[in-house]
């Protein structure tokens, strides 16, 4: 459904092409990634899904710009980001990736305000304008009356929220999210899974890592990895069950 | 906005923010840092403070003099070949009066310690000295009242003393001492004056003193003591010529054979003072040493606090770089957080450390002396010190991989 086509900048706003990921473990060579070429236009929903040692995680690492590929070429947004050094990378991540994780990774000793100006500090924004776009954030995911919680006075969907409007508030080309609803439980994770929705028909690019079936037949776009390979790339529902089919047995893979 | 100045705000901000959170922690290593300085500080306040009321003690003696003796004021080794020198003779002295061109006052010296009396009134181990009448002059001492040894005293070796303001404080309490009659050793002398005060060196008290005429004291306490020869000459710039001249002088009078090192020794104040600084120097060097231990102790105890706080927030050091925050950020937040608590220790110690050698100054005869280059130097150190020690916490907390940082417990 999306094939590469060799060019970089292809107006798509991530493409992968041809990308491998070796780690060295113990003195053994274990290639996570063998391989992986793909695309995600502007504006898409895409679920990452693959059992655990299927290189997911290793993928959305890459593609968080948190890891570079040992070959292959990842361009996002149009630029080459396979290649760039540390500091480079981290303007990338604070300029074009807004982080959500499994585990919320917020700040426990400061509020939900201050957690959610992080990544305007890095960008170098003066104080007063980095105060009013995390209230707008934190009230476009509806803790406009949290802002001066820290992380444990929040119940865990709030805390997601927190981070999903610190991710939101720097205006990254993409959302990147790694088991979102993880750590809640199904009610709230439907409370989130519902404002990812949102956040699609508002526009926004979403990536979401998961191993959950129910999670990625729900979204638009789904693609299955196993064994450090794509093995399915279509609708959401249909690669979702396309792992019920196979029960695919999983070879030692990378983290 | 520059991106180093976001990095220095933002790393001053966490680095406060993280000080404040542990309190304790903070404080325990602010004390650290804090005594080392304190010591340092206090060691060298007290060290100065010794030299320069040495310097001043010292000046006491006149830098214009001279003192021939048997042996060196400051004997290292050997003491006893000093023993068999011939002793001088009083020709001797005349003839150096005679032979140097650079002598304005010449005068043997002879003394010993006694026991002082006036009735009831007794001061033990008074230094009495057997000088002539140029002495005055020499010693640097005014007559306070009364007069100074004379001429004809020496020659006619009559029983009068000068008494130094100690004595005569001690003896005559209520009553002018001219006139009055003492008792060294039991032999009565009429005191014809009495001498200005000068204080002390080291721990010789120049007060308690008892001058009499040179033959007078031979007479009484025994011919057979050695004397020296005390000696000013025009002015302090040409005691070095001085010197080599008087060495001339003594070997031909005392025919010492040209193969042979002098047999006497001419002693000058400044030497005391090389004498001094050579001691106090090493003290010093030790001193310090033991303040910078104490310091480099303070900077171990940083080192250590800072590399838990970057193992504590592994995970919050991940959380930033995933949100765009550069190795560099991350260092400063570290270094500052580290100098921070220096900068305070310093400070602190600074204070304590001079009230300490303050402290010192009041209850013991030590005085402090601290001079401003050596705060800023303790301050600065101390700085410096946790800079260093915070370096290398702060260079591993940068180079943590984000990956792996986000995936700490």
């Amino acid at each position: 459904m999306t094939p590469e086509n060799g060019a970089g900048g292809d107006g798509r706003l991530i493409q992968l092409q041809d990308i491998t990921r070796l780690f060295t473990v113990g003195g053994e060579e274990v290639r996570a990634l063998r391989g992986i070429s793909f695309g995600i236009a502007r504006g898409e929903w895409v679920a990452i899904i693959g059992q655990s040692g299927s290189g997911k995680t290793t993928l959305m690492n890459l593609l968080g710009c948190l890891d570079t590929p040992t070959s292959g070429r990842y361009f996002l947004n149009g630029k080459d980001v396979s290649r760039m050094s540390d500091d480079e990378l981290a303007m990338i991540r604070n300029k074009e990736i807004g982080f959500i994780f499994q585990t919320f990774q917020l700040l426990p000793r400061e509020t939900a305000q201050s957690n959610v100006e992080l990544p305007l500090v890095y960008r170098g924004l003066p104080a007063r304008e980095r105060r009013t776009r995390a209230r707008a954030a934190l009230e476009k995911v509806g803790l406009g009356n949290r802002m001066h919680h820290k992380p444990n006075e929040l119940s865990g969907g709030q805390r997601q929220r927190v981070a999903i409007a610190r991710a939101l508030v720097a205006e990254p080309s993409m959302l990147l999210a790694d088991e979102p609803t993880g750590n809640l439980d199904s009610a709230t994770g439907e409370e989130i899974v519902r404002l990812f929705e949102e956040l699609h028909r508002a526009g926004h690019t979403l990536v979401l890592v998961t191993h959950e079936p129910k999670l990625a037949a729900r979204c638009p776009r789904a693609v299955r990895l196993s064994d450090g390979q794509v093995v399915a790339d279509g609708p959401g529902r249909e690669v979702a069950l396309f792992d019920r089919e196979l029960h695919p047995v999983q070879a030692a893979g990378g983290a | 906005m520059s991106v180093f100045r976001i990095d220095v705000l933002e790393g001053a901000r966490i680095a406060l923010f993280s000080l404040k959170a542990n309190r304790m922690r903070t404080v325990l290593t602010t004390v650290g840092i804090g005594i080392g300085v304190a010591t340092l500080l206090a060691i060298i306040g007290i060290v100065q403070g010794l030299n320069s009321s040495f310097d001043k003690q010292l000046a006491t003696i006149g830098a214009n003099t001279l003192h021939i003796s048997k042996w060196p004021w400051v004997i290292r080794g050997d003491w006893w070949t000093y023993r068999n020198r011939k002793n001088f003779t009083l020709p001797q002295v005349e003839q150096i009066r005679a032979q140097s061109s650079y002598v304005t006052a010449i005068s043997p010296v002879v003394g010993r310690a006694a026991d002082v009396s006036h009735g009831e009134e007794q001061l033990a181990t008074v230094g009495v000295n057997g000088v002539t009448s140029e002495y005055l002059i020499i010693s640097g001492f005014e007559v306070t009242q009364g007069r100074f040894i004379t001429e004809a005293d020496n020659e006619t070796t009559r029983p009068v003393a000068v008494i130094g303001a100690d004595v005569a404080a001690g003896l005559f309490p209520n009553v002018s001492p001219v006139g009055q009659t003492i008792r060294v050793e039991g032999r009565p002398f009429q005191v014809v004056g009495t001498l200005s005060r000068k204080g002390k060196i080291l721990d010789n008290n120049q007060d308690l003193v008892v001058m009499v005429p040179f033959k007078t004291f031979y007479a009484a306490f025994g011919k057979q003591r050695p004397f020296s020869i005390a000696i000013a000459v025009t002015s302090a710039d040409v005691v070095k010529q001085a010197e080599d001249q008087l060495v001339g002088i003594m070997r031909r009078l005392r025919a010492t054979p040209a193969d042979q090192p002098d047999d006497f020794s001419i002693n000058r104040p400044e030497m005391l003072a090389n004498t001094y600084q050579q001691l106090t120097g090493a003290l010093y060097g030790v001193a310090v040493g033991v303040g910078l231990i104490t310091l480099l102790v303070g900077g171990i105890g940083i080192m250590n606090i800072m590399l838990v706080s970057v193992r504590e927030r592994t995970r919050e050091i991940g959380i930033r770089r995933a949100l765009g925050a550069r190795k560099q950020t991350i260092v400063l937040q570290f270094l500052m957080e580290a100098s921070a608590v220096s900068a305070v220790g310093g400070t602190l110690g600074t204070v304590v450390g001079l009230g300490l050698a303050k402290v010192v100054s009041l209850i013991t005869p030590l005085a402090a002396d601290v001079q401003l280059l050596t705060v800023v130097a303790g301050v600065g150190f101390a700085a410096v010190v946790g800079l260093l020690f915070g370096i290398w916490p702060a260079a591993r907390a940068a180079n943590l991989d984000p990956v792996e940082a986000l995936r700490y417990e």
